[in-house]
This record gives C-alpha cells, sequence and structure tokens, in this order.
C-alpha cells in the first residue's frame, strides 16, 4: 500500500542511550578521561560508576509505570545492561523533549528512548547501537469498520504523535490520501482522540500501538507495519568508553536469550515476527483501578501539597517585599518592583520552569542538586509573587488614606505607620485575593510535570500511558484536586478569621 | 517635648520654645498648587500660645489646605513655616518630632478600625513616646474621662457613634500632651445632636488654655471660644479680628455677604 521509494529508517530505542555516557565523559569528566583512556580502559572506565538516566514518562510499553515503579522494555534492557555492565543507574522519568534538554544540561548521563538515528541527531548526540526495529501501523477505533487502509481516509483526521515518525509519515502521505494530520503529545491523548471521534485513525510505533491494543485501549490495527530499515552507519566516536560498554552489553543480551525475553515480555510472543494484534489482557473494574492507582496517586498529591506550600510561604514574602517598594517613596525600588511584576505576570509559567530548570545549569556550566524541586519551588513563586505584589499593592492603596493621615500626625513614622496601622487593614482587605492566588497555584503546579515534576497530574500520565484508562484516571484526579484545594480553603478561611478578627 | 504623664491635658510644665517674636505658630506667605489651581494665594498667619484662632469662610477658600500645612501634610508650594520654633521643611527637622507636638483632630475621625479604644490611644505615647503600657493606659483613661469616654475604653470604633468617635479622635491626640491642638472641620460629619458633646470638649480644652486652630462652620460657637477669627476666602485672608469685629462689624463686602448666608 505504501510506496515503496518512501524508506523510513528509525532505529529505534537504543540509539538513544548512549548519548549521554559519551557527552559526560567528553563534557564532564572529559579531561580527565580523555588522557588517561583509549580504548582498553573502557570497561573499567565505567564498572562501578553510577549515572543518572533519562527516560520519555509515557511510552508503554517501552517505559511506563506498572504499581508505581517504572516498566517496560527499555526499563528492563537498561537495568540488564548496566548488571551486565557492571554499572549503577539512577532512572528519571522525565519526557521525552525535557530528556534530551536535561542531557544537554548535564541533568542526565543518558537518554533512553525511542528515538530515530538522524543525521541532525548524531551531530549532538552520540547514540548506542540500535536495538529495535520499529514501523508505522495505522489503528481505528474497534468498532470501525469503514475504514481498512489508507485509501479509505480521504477527508478524514488522523492523529500522530508530536516529532514521532509516524507524523513525519502521516504528513508525508496525507496529500496523496487526501486526509488532514493532527499532532497531539502522548500517546494516551491520540488514543482517546480515536475512541472520542475527534479523529478517525491513529498512525503510531507498531510496538506501542500493539501494547495499547493488549491492554484494552479500545483500538484495533488495521494496516501492516511499515518497515523501518536500521541504518548501520558507524557511530561517531564509537571508540568511547560508555558506548562500547553499552554496545557491549546489548549484545551479550541478544547472544543469551534476555533481549528476546524482554520483548516477549511486553509484545507477546509474536511480535518479533508479525504485527498481529495480541491477545487481549482481560480489564479491571473501576474500584479496581481505584485501588491500583491510588498509592501513587497518592504520592504525587503529596508532592502537590508539599511544594505549594513551600513556593506559596515564599511567594507571600516576594509578595510582600515587592509590594511595598512598589508604593514605595523610592522611585529606584518602585521601578525594580514595576520590572519584576510586569517581567513574571507578562511571561508564561512554562517558560520559567524549563529556564530554571534546563538553562540555569547550563549557564553554570554544571549541574545542581536538587535542582528540580528548587527550580520548581522558583518558578511557582516568582510566578505567583507577581500578582501577590499587585494583591498588597492594591489593597495597601485601597486602605484611606485618613488612615496614614491620622498615623503621621501622631508623630509615627511611615514605617510604624505601615506596619501597625495600614498593613494589618490591608492584609485583612487582602486576604479573599491572596487565598484565590493559592488556589490558582495548587492547579498551576500542575505545569510542573512538563519538568518531571512528580505531582498529581504526572503520576495520572504516568497511570494512564500504560493502562489506556485516561477518563477514569483523570476523574480521580480531578476529585483529589477538589478535595486538596477546598481543604486548603478552608484552613485558609480559618486563619483569616484568627488573623484578621 | 514630653509625652503626657499627667492626667491633666496639656500645659506642660516646660514652656514651649516659640520663635522671637513669641509666635508658637508663624507662616509666612504661604501659597499652595493643585496642578494649575492655586489654592492659598499668599497667606501670613502668626499664633501665640494660649490664642483659639477660628478660621471660617466659603468651602474651596483653602482653610484644610493651610491647617494641613502647618503639621507637614500638605506642603507648601511657597514661603515658610515655623512651629515651635521648628522650621518645617528645613533640612535638619524631623517632621515626626514637630508633628508629636501638634494635635490634629480630622472631620472624618480617621480611628484605627483594626484597634479598641484604648489601643488607639496609647499606640503612639508607646510607639513613639515610649511609655509603658500600662501608665499608656491609664492616661488614656483620664484623658477618656476628660471627653466624657471612660466606659468605652475597650470598645472598637465601629461601635461607637460618630460624636463618640470624635471625642475618641480628640483623646488620641491629646495623648501625646501636644502644645498646639488643629481642628480640621471637627464637627462636619456629625449628626446635629452630636455636635454639642464636640463642641463642649473643645470648649473645655480652650479654657485650660490649649493653643487651638480651627476650621469651622459652627459661628455661633466660633464666636464664643476664639480669641480671634480669620475670614479666607478665595486663598487670602480677607479680614481678620476679635469674635466681636468679624461677626458684629464686618468690614468687607465678601465677608458681609458670607455672613448673611450662615448666620
Amino acid at each position: 500500500m505504501q510506496p515503496a521509494r518512501t524508506q523510513w529508517r528509525k532505529q529505534s530505542r537504543l540509539v538513544k542511550v548512549v548519548m549521554s555516557f559519551l557527552i559526560a565523559l567528553a563534557a564532564v569528566a572529559g579531561f580527565a578521561m580523555a588522557g588517561a583512556a583509549p580504548a582498553s580502559a573502557a570497561e573499567s572506565s565505567v564498572k562501578g560508576k553510577s549515572f543518572t538516566i533519562a527516560t520519555d514518562t509515557t511510552f508503554a510499553p517501552f517505559e511506563f509505570r506498572e504499581h508505581g515503579k517504572l516498566v517496560g522494555i527499555d526499563m528492563d534492557m537498561i537495568r540488564a545492561i548496566a548488571k551486565d555492565q557492571g554499572f549503577s543507574i539512577q532512572i528519571q522519568s522525565l519526557g521525552f523533549n525535557a530528556a534530551l534538554q536535561a542531557l544537554s544540561s548535564n541533568q542526565a548521563d543518558a537518554v533512553i528512548a525511542g528515538m530515530s538515528v538522524t543525521d541532525e541527531r548524531k551531530q549532538i548526540y552520540d547514540f548506542s547501537e540500535p536495538y529495535f526495529e520499529s514501523g508505522v501501523q495505522m489503528a481505528v477505533a474497534e468498532g470501525n469498520t469503514t475504514i481498512k487502509g489508507y485509501g479509505d481516509l480521504k477527508g478524514k483526521t488522523v492523529t500522530v504523535k508530536t516529532g514521532s515518525s509516524s507524523e513525519i509519515y502521516a504528513k508525508s502521505i496525507a496529500k496523496q490520501y487526501g486526509f488532514t494530520v493532527h499532532s497531539v503529545d502522548q500517546s494516551a491523548t491520540m488514543y482517546e482522540m480515536v475512541k472520542s471521534g475527534n479523529a478517525s485513525a491513529v498512525f503510531d510505533d507498531y510496538p506501542v500501538l500493539a501494547y495499547g491494543i493488549s491492554q484494552n485501549n479500545g483500538l484495533k490495527t488495521v494496516t501492516p507495519k511499515k518497515p523501518e530499515l536500521l541504518r548501520h552507519r558507524g557511530e561517531q566516536g564509537q571508540e568511547r568508553g560508555a558506548a562500547q560498554s553499552i554496545n557491549a552489553g546489548l549484545a551479550e543480551l541478544k547472544s543469551s536469550g534476555e533481549y528476546d525475553r524482554i520483548l516477549d515480555r511486553y509484545l507477546g510472543k509474536t511480535s518479533s515476527s508479525s504485527a498481529k494484534t495480541p491477545v487481549k489482557a482481560s480489564q479491571p473494574s473501576f474500584w479496581q483501578l481505584v485501588q491500583s492507582s491510588m498509592p501513587a496517586l497518592a504520592q504525587g498529591l503529596r508532592n502537590t501539597l508539599i511544594i505549594t506550600v513551600l513556593a506559596f510561604t515564599l511567594a507571600l514574602i516576594i509578595g510582600m517585599v515587592f509590594g511595598l517598594m512598589r508604593i514605595s517613596p523610592n522611585p529606584a525600588a518602585n521601578w525594580l518592583a514595576r520590572i519584576y511584576v510586569s517581567v513574571f505576570r507578562g511571561t508564561p509559567l512554562l517558560v520559567w520552569a524549563f529556564f530554571f530548570y534546563f538553562g540555569i545549569p547550563q549557564l553554570v556550566g554544571h549541574a545542581l542538586p536538587n535542582w528540580l524541586w528548587i527550580s520548581s519551588l522558583f518558578t511557582l513563586s516568582l510566578n505567583s509573587g507577581s500578582y501577590l505584589t499587585e494583591i498588597i499593592r492594591g489593597s495597601i492603596r485601597s486602605v484611606d488614606v485618613g488612615q496614614t493621615e491620622g498615623a503621621r500626625s501622631l508623630g509615627l513614622t511611615y514605617g510604624q505607620t505601615l506596619r501597625r496601622v495600614v498593613l494589618p487593614q490591608a492584609i485583612k482587605i487582602a486576604t479573599p485575593s491572596i487565598i484565590n492566588q493559592l488556589v490558582i497555584m495548587i492547579k498551576d503546579s500542575s505545569l510542573l510535570l512538563t519538568i518531571g515534576f512528580a505531582d498529581l497530574l504526572y503520576q495520572a500520565q504516568q497511570l494512564y500511558a500504560a493502562n489506556f484508562r485516561v477518563t477514569e484516571t483523570l476523574l480521580m484526579v480531578g476529585i483529589l484536586y477538589f478535595i486538596a484545594i477546598t481543604f486548603l480553603t478552608w484552613l485558609a478561611n480559618i486563619a483569616d478569621r484568627r488573623l484578621n478578627k | 517635648m514630653s509625652a503626657a504623664t499627667s492626667a491633666t491635658i496639656h500645659t506642660s510644665t516646660t514652656p514651649s520654645p516659640a520663635d522671637a517674636d513669641g509666635f508658637v505658630v508663624d507662616a509666612r506667605d504661604l501659597h499652595r498648587s493643585f496642578g494649575s489651581t492655586e489654592v492659598i494665594k499668599g497667606i501670613d498667619l502668626q499664633v501665640r500660645k494660649g490664642e483659639v484662632v477660628c478660621i471660617i469662610g466659603p468651602s474651596g477658600a483653602g482653610k484644610s489646605t493651610l491647617l494641613r500645612c502647618l503639621n507637614g501634610l500638605e506642603t507648601p508650594t511657597s514661603g515658610t513655616i515655623v512651629v515651635n520654633g521648628h522650621h518645617l521643611g528645613g533640612r535638619k527637622t524631623n517632621i515626626d518630632k514637630v508633628r508629636e507636638q501638634i494635635g490634629m483632630v480630622f472631620q472624618h475621625f480617621n480611628l484605627f478600625p483594626n484597634m479598641s479604644v484604648c489601643d488607639n490611644i496609647t499606640l503612639a505615647p508607646t510607639l513613639v513616646a515610649k511609655i509603658p503600657k500600662d501608665k499608656a493606659r491609664a492616661n488614656a483613661l483620664r484623658l477618656l474621662e476628660l471627653v466624657n469616654m471612660q466606659e468605652k475604653v475597650d470598645a472598637m470604633p465601629a461601635s461607637l457613634s460618630g460624636g463618640q468617635k470624635q471625642r475618641v479622635a480628640i483623646a488620641r491626640a491629646l495623648a501625646m500632651d501636644p502644645d498646639i491642638m488643629l481642628f480640621d472641620e471637627a464637627t462636619s460629619a456629625l449628626d446635629p445632636e452630636m455636635v454639642g458633646d464636640v463642641l463642649a470638649v473643645i470648649r473645655r480644652l480652650a479654657q485650660q488654655g490649649m493653643t487651638m486652630i480651627l476650621v469651622t462652620h459652627e459661628m455661633a460657637f466660633a464666636r464664643e471660644v476664639a480669641t480671634r477669627v480669620i475670614f479666607t476666602d478665595g486663598g487670602v485672608i480677607d479680614e481678620q479680628g476679635t469674635p466681636e469685629q468679624v461677626f458684629e462689624h464686618p468690614q468687607s463686602e465678601r465677608l458681609q455677604s458670607f455672613l448673611s448666608k450662615v448666620l
């Protein structure tokens, strides 16, 4: 069915790995290693070391969470390689783009994720040998009997994952078959689009589709997989130790049969030879889903609440300081506060999350400890602080000027007047808006999942990426947010009554 | 400067420092503009210790602005003001210190709604004059007695009537034992039946020899308590003199016309 000329090559998965090791050696340990480590030193150079491996969040069956634990083909593979080669790993589940960012900014030593080897990427990253041959396949909703091939797509919408080879492939044939391509961020989102009828079909990597269908995601495949050729170009920098040890570990897994066992574990026996729909697992009930999801969701809720409480405390201090500067007779202080507010109120939260988490380590040139939490804290508190600055400024301004005149006429200084007379009244006025801002922050904190902060919504994505129960999982998340916000609002109102009686 | 440590109102033991001519307030050639509007167009005002000066005149004549210039709540566009020997706006003058010597009572009371009556009165003595809390409270009680509000010592301002609020505000201004009291239309926002109580308090202060400058619309009261009445109109002092001179024998046409409307 496909034009034979278009030969897609993707070496999938494995590709990814090494980049990091090499980068880490070159950039961080580089000078020390370079002199001492010619090829023979390869094995010993990684033995006993610990590496941070960044990965995608939601790419079943390669990486996903089961009962809170990261599993999948990639995860089993990298653990097996690490064991075989004698180094230890710490896995960070960041999301695909964030993982690559983390690698560039030295937050991670390597990335393992589904990534085709392209020439552009080769210039930036060092790849291992490819370890999985993927291919694009098309799937439609289970009950759909009208779409049997590309020819039935005329006037329809096809959904694909942003930046994937499926996207490239779909776009290359879109004109020919007369369909439009709508790109989204996650596999689970694509399947929901098809199930809901917002898209008629999905193009995705066959192992991902196969796994999803085995988990009852409500789809069926309708085309054979479109194979991608492995590209066997010599990897640059192959003489470097880490790449070799990964490749060596990979070869070991293949020859020992462990490689096939891992694939079979996730794709079923048939996977390596054909693209048949695997046998379906039985679907757990909603209550079973609640039970199995709760530990991960509770962990996410805990992180959401902790980061919110910390960030809001900091935001209140920031808002108070800049709010006072904003009403200060000192023009320099006033302008500084003005600039702060317009910068942080005038830019999206996400931009700052990426800037702090990925940008700062690159600026200082090395990884920073606890940086995910610290950059999350900065992002939320500086953003919210800009709104609180305006809230506090406005509430100070709304206190009758007669209050200031009354106090000053008694001989109180500017500071005494502010502290004892104006601020207590201003804070009382500001309290409802401040509580509002707290609620907004709880919800905004979910944006931190884009840099891999394991909040409530992040945990939910992890769950539905593996079980494809998107609607039910989000329902649980919505209820948890609602309960948390209601509870915090209740606490804040009690504090309000105590302080502002 | 002494903060109130005695029960009597003011008449402190230290003589107030007056300038060479014996004036406690000496303002010369004051001008004050708001944008392009000049509301004070050259006013001279000298007040001696113990004088009770009432400023009358039509709305917008700059009466309140003049009063507010005297404790630095307004800054004159030009002119000099010397209060108790302190040159307002001078480089060495600490305006907060000067204000301790000048009590001010506002049309809208400006009580602090978040504090009890007692805390309203003791805030400045404890915070500025560093008087111990218990002593400040004892003094507050005596001042409340003077304004006949002692049973409201622990009430919150919101529970008081306008007249009661104003009497508390007077007690608050007196708590710093000022040498001069300024009243900015102290009875204008009150219901008629409340006015009498407030005027009674001011009358008592006058009898005790407090130096006072009042902006007022109470002509009968001005006539009764004032040692001098000043009539301002259009940003200048149009006429001044004893109450008898001003009210019985007004010279200028504008004063005559004003009095014919308000009396």
